[in-house]
């Protein structure tokens, strides 16, 4: 919304440069604002600093943090648990998704099944799932593949069924094999709706991952925050979560912020 | 012996094909015993109303579907699947949207396995015979429709092929700049000497640009006639041997139209029906 007006802005008047380049950057004095109650708000005791510490004292802590090996550890094994279930869901949904985006019988056979699997509640199979593959990291990375490859299907097969027939007569015209049709053809066409999928994805599993390590005691930052509140250390906590979100948004500038990048380029 | 011959000297030979849809109880005829031959650097267009299966006839000789019976012949060989020598220009442009201009038009020598160094040259070459140079680093989305056309014919021309099947490639442009192209694909025509298809329901269109007509009826589709359009290039519209050319080909078209619909009100009365019957098979 506010990329497309600053975009008409841009086109019409030129001499709205300057405010367009700082609307560009007013999340930054929103999120200062949000640091800026925070503090205030633990400083005038409205809530005591033993329950929720001062922002100041939380960076402070997660300055610290980061040169502290068992807690980059912590944040590596979380990250594992998540890319892993995300790669695995991947590696199966793509080409199921395709093959029922492509072959209709085999949707049909197929998709009301993954309708199924995927109205489960992730959270409430945590306990079946521990009780199946303990509760060590395979199951964090399970439980991620889990709830990572609905969102990945649903959308992946959506995208095949989307693509003009036309398309498909070019490239059997020019006699594509089959292999470069899915690369060159079928690849970059669901890729919009591929990285939407993705991005579902990561989100839902950074969840579940925190989750089944705070519930089940599995190695990772959920357990090291759940950990730290038990012994008090609440600013620990604290700055364990502010780590994690800046981790989620720096990984998601970099990998779905350049997708966006060059799918902005030639979609409509 | 002579006609084997006979048959190597078309570019392109249509014989009986038929074209069935669905089971054999309740089939549904689309093309019914369709036969036509091209030489080669002819150019033929195929037109008939909206929905008699023209289309469906182009992508057979495009190798993209097989007829039920009857055969389609490329320099004398059946054609049985796409073939490097036949290529196409859709209505829908079919680019792919994440590729640019240049892209789009290396597509098909890429696929054909050609090198780098050759494809580049090749993509240059064909730019500019439709003259699109300047725009190879643009996105389709970036484009007219009219523009977009012209990568399509340009990525169809770029791998050489013998024969060009063009499927309604001026219905979804506006007719200013369709009557552009048509003038452009005209040229085209006579400087590469590579046999034309188009299919169509744009009757001026195909006077402008055919050596000869194939008129097909509505559903089932059959061959109604076949003309020959003998008018100099380049051709103008506005000239009276174009609208006499124009005309004679209408009245003939209206002579079957009338026909036609004369002969569906025939059948409606279940009497006739054996009659009109033993009309279409004369």
């Amino acid at each position: 919304m506010s990329a497309a007006y600053s975009k008409r802005a841009l086109s019409t008047r030129a001499s709205a440069h300057h405010a367009v380049a700082a609307e560009k950057y007013l999340w930054v004095v929103s999120l200062a604002g949000i640091f800026f109650v925070w503090e205030t708000i633990v400083r005038l005791g409205i809530v005591p600093g033993s329950k929720i510490p001062a922002f100041t004292a939380t960076v402070a802590t997660l300055a610290s943090s980061l040169f502290d090996a068992q807690f980059l550890t912590r944040v590596a094994q979380s990250f594992l648990n998540l890319s892993g279930g995300i790669l695995i869901a991947l590696a199966l949904a793509l080409p199921l998704a395709m093959f029922a985006g492509l072959r209709n019988r085999l949707d049909v056979a197929m998709t009301p099944m993954i309708m199924l699997g995927g109205a489960l509640p992730d959270i409430a199979l945590l306990p079946v799932l521990v009780l199946l593959v303990g509760s060590g990291n395979a199951a964090a990375i399970t439980i991620a593949a889990f709830s990572a490859f609905f969102p990945m299907y649903f959308t992946i097969r959506e995208g095949t069924k989307d693509i003009p027939k036309d398309l498909f007569h070019v490239a059997a015209v020019f006699n594509t094999s089959r292999f470069d049709t899915f690369r060159k053809m079928i690849l970059p066409a669901v890729a919009p709706q591929l990285f939407t999928g993705l991005r579902l994805a990561y989100d839902f599993v950074w969840e579940i991952v925190l989750a089944i390590e705070i519930f089940s005691g599995v190695a990772g930052i959920g357990s090291y925050i759940s950990g730290a509140v038990e012994t008090g250390e609440v600013t620990h906590a604290f700055a364990a979560i502010l780590a994690v979100g800046a981790l989620a948004i720096i990984v998601d500038r970099l990998v779905f912020g350049r997708a966006e990048k060059w799918m902005r380029r030639w979609i409509d | 012996m002579d006609e084997a011959v006979d048959r190597l000297s078309y570019q392109m030979e249509l014989r009986n094909v038929c074209k069935e849809y669905g089971q054999t109880e309740q089939s549904i005829t689309a093309i019914q015993d369709v036969s036509f031959a091209l030489n080669r650097g002819e150019f033929a267009c195929v037109v008939g109303p909206s929905g008699c299966g023209k289309s469906t006839l182009l992508k057979m000789a495009a190798g993209l579907d097989t007829p039920t019976s009857g055969e389609i012949r490329f320099c004398g060989e059946p054609v049985k699947g796409p073939h490097p020598k036949i290529s196409m220009v859709f209505q829908s442009f079919a680019l792919f949207p994440w590729r640019t201009v240049a892209g789009n038009v290396e597509y098909g020598l890429e696929a054909h396995g050609i090198p780098r160094a050759e494809r580049i040259d090749s993509v240059q070459k064909y730019l500019e015979m439709v003259g699109l140079a300047g725009y190879s680093h643009l996105y389709p989305k970036q484009l007219s429709g009219g523009m977009k056309q012209r990568v399509g014919i340009a990525r169809a021309l770029a791998v050489d092929p013998e024969v060009i099947l063009m499927d309604e490639a001026f219905s979804a442009i506006d007719e200013f700049t369709a009557e552009t192209l048509r003038e452009e694909v005209a040229d085209i025509h006579s400087q590469t000497q590579k046999t034309f298809v188009l299919v169509t329901h744009n009757l001026v269109e195909a006077v402008e640009l055919a050596d000869k007509i194939i008129v097909l009826s509505s559903r089932p589709a059959r061959v109604k006639k076949i003309l020959d359009v003998d008018l100099e290039r380049p051709r103008d519209k506005t000239h009276s041997e174009f609208i006499h050319a124009h005309k004679s080909i209408f009245a003939l078209l209206k002579e079957e139209l009338e026909t036609t619909i004369a002969r569906r009100k025939i059948k409606k009365i279940p009497e006739f029906e054996k009659l009109s019957d033993i009309e279409a098979e004369s």
